[in-house]
């Protein structure tokens, strides 16, 4: 892969929205015409040169293009969003939006992330080892749909609203989640290892879509109904998936965990699946 | 026409191969006891085509390690003349006999890649959760798709991978065992079936994989389309006349295989024929052929030993 090498500079008081730190808009292109991309500043165009130093080289095709921003830009908002290939690498924290609507490729953040990581995700990996904010892999205010493929990896703890509307995909919290995890969940698959908070699964409707609770759960809506306790054979894919494809060696342990299966939410005629690992 | 290996003649003939559709269907269960048993379940009246919807046997055992839900494995081939007459079969199968059998769930066997077509098999078995089946979805947008059904039973759930990958396969690849006795003709079969399993794809529908009867096209009855192969029972070999039998064979038995290429038959033909010539009081090796006339494959036994 080509690496191109965006250095922070000094940065405005007003967050940056720099959708253009995406391999698909800077491939194909110079140094120069990369400097040259558009920011927004507020309502101000301006270019990528004035707040980032671009070294390295671009790759004629996105698939190959790796963009590393090396240095903390947690007011610089969209870093990835809309990316459909090819790879960002941000070392340090990321401001709101990051990887918004992508839909191939994969974004890593080895710090923090803000709020509406991964909102409206179609496809690729997005992986934060720190936390992230609120509103990850959510729906903007109005869609029908969150996520519809791809697959989160949070390495810390979440926010509230995660996963709202969640249509396809997956989300793994490695740390604690916020209230509202997968509100308005259609379908989808969210794992979380840490404390879940509460009212998780609101109006979910199903479609195949569950949460499986690994760690602690504070408290379970009275509209999911406990159907039994046992160790489901799909769950086994689910956490070797989780293992071999995405590093997480802790899945192992609740390789032969019991469940208990609650569906719901039944205040909405949902069948969607709440499944709480059973500790021993 | 013969030539000679390990002091044992074998004749210059080829076995004649038909076209099928196959599929490999791999069922898991909580050990290897209870995947076995499906799947010799699954696999039961199902030696020839003659009179039965399929062909099927197991095809071999697979390590937890590469079985898709870490659980043991037991890899199940399964054969048809048409795609519509490998669906049915398994349908009816997987539904009567792994469905119903305690622990165990399925998996595609020949990914989709690999596969001339994939058929609808979980997505049709689905129904039997009366409603309350549950698709499940993975790696969509970001490994490659895949869907499965979890069929809710009393035992727990059965898990039923979606679709199952077909493939243009090869049936009736096949050689004669001729020997002295019957123990040593028996034991040189029983080793040429341990060798052919060997080789990945192939499948030996026949009880233990053997054939003893042979077969051959029609009868002297109306009502009987096959019947067995008299030219190669020593039993009659003075009074049947145009008999096959040489001197000094009292026991023939036919070893039957299919495979999912017409590569993997003849391999293990060849593994096959090795590991019975082996065997003394093996005295000759020949194999079944319609001198052409009704097999798209025609697989020389001097082709796939690679005797020039």
């Amino acid at each position: 892969m080509e690496e191109l090498r965006l250095t922070p500079k000094k940065m405005p008081d007003v967050p940056v929205e720099a959708e253009v730190i995406s391999p698909d808009a800077v491939s194909g292109k110079t140094l120069k015409d990369v400097r040259a991309l558009p920011v927004y500043v507020g309502n101000t165009k301006r270019a990528l040169g004035d707040f980032f130093k671009v070294s390295g080289r671009v790759a004629e095709d996105a698939s190959e293009q790796l963009i590393v921003v090396d240095g903390e830009v947690p007011d610089v908002k969209y870093v990835g969003a809309g990316m459909t290939t090819g790879r960002v690498l941000v070392e340090g924290c990321v401001g709101m939006h990051a990887g918004a609507q992508m839909s191939g490729g994969e974004l890593v953040v080895t710090g923090s992330a803000s709020d509406w990581a991964a909102a409206e995700m179609k496809g690729g990996l997005l992986r934060i080892h720190g936390d992230a904010g609120n509103q990850l892999g959510a729906a903007y205010r109005g869609s029908a749909e969150g996520m519809t493929g791809g697959c989160i990896v949070v390495g810390g703890s979440v926010g509230v609203e995660a996963g709202a509307f969640l249509r396809r995909g997956m989300i793994v919290i490695q740390g604690d989640v916020g209230s509202f995890l997968g509100v308005h969940m259609n379908g989808g698959e969210i794992f979380v290892f840490g404390k879940v908070s509460r009212r998780i699964g609101a109006e979910a409707k199903g479609n195949g879509g569950f949460i499986a609770c690994l760690g602690e759960v504070e408290a379970l809506l009275p509209t999911y109904i406990h159907d039994t306790t046992y160790r489901p054979d799909f769950m086994k894919l689910y956490l070797r998936q989780l293992r071999e494809e995405l590093g997480i060696e802790r899945a192992t342990e609740f390789l032969e965990a019991s469940f208990r299966r609650y569906r719901g939410d039944v205040a909405v005629g949902g069948n969607g699946e709440i499944l709480v690992a059973v500790r021993e | 026409m013969s030539f000679e290996l390990n002091g044992v003649e074998i004749e210059d003939t080829f076995a004649e191969g038909f076209s099928m559709w196959g599929s490999r269907i791999i069922i898991t269960a909580k050990n290897k006891k209870w995947a076995n048993i499906a799947a010799t379940t699954m696999t039961g009246f199902a030696t020839s085509v003659i009179a039965c919807d399929c062909e099927a046997s197991v095809e071999r055992e697979i390590p937890p390690e590469e079985t898709p839900d870490g659980r043991p494995g037991t890899a199940v081939m399964i054969f048809g003349f048409s795609k519509n007459k490998l669906a049915t079969p398994m349908l009816n199968r997987i539904g009567q006999c792994v469905l119903t059998c305690p622990t165990t769930a399925i998996f595609n066997g020949i990914p989709e890649e690999e596969a001339d077509a994939m058929l609808d098999i979980g997505a049709s078995l689905r129904f039997f959760g009366d409603g309350y089946q549950v698709k499940m979805r993975m790696g969509d947008g970001w490994l490659g798709r895949q869907r499965f059904w979890r069929i809710p039973v009393m035992e727990g759930e059965f898990l039923a991978e979606a679709k199952f990958g077909a493939i243009r396969a090869v049936a009736g690849g096949n050689f004669l065992v001729m020997g002295a006795t019957e123990d040593a003709t028996l034991e040189a079969s029983e080793r040429a079936i341990e060798a052919i399993h060997t080789v990945p794809g192939v499948a030996t529908p026949f009880p233990g994989g053997l054939c003893r009867s042979g077969s051959k096209v029609g009868s002297r009855y109306t009502f009987l389309k096959a019947s067995t192969n008299t030219p190669f029972c020593p039993a009659i070999k003075r009074t049947f006349p145009d008999s096959q039998v040489p001197d000094g064979v009292n026991c023939v038995i036919e070893v039957v295989l299919n495979g999912l290429d017409e590569e993997s038959v003849k391999r293990a033909m060849a593994e096959g024929i090795r590991a019975a010539i082996e065997v003394p009081g093996v005295l000759r090796i020949t194999a079944v052929n319609f001198g052409g006339k009704l097999g798209k494959f025609q697989i020389g036994l001097k082709d796939a030993l690679g005797v020039e």
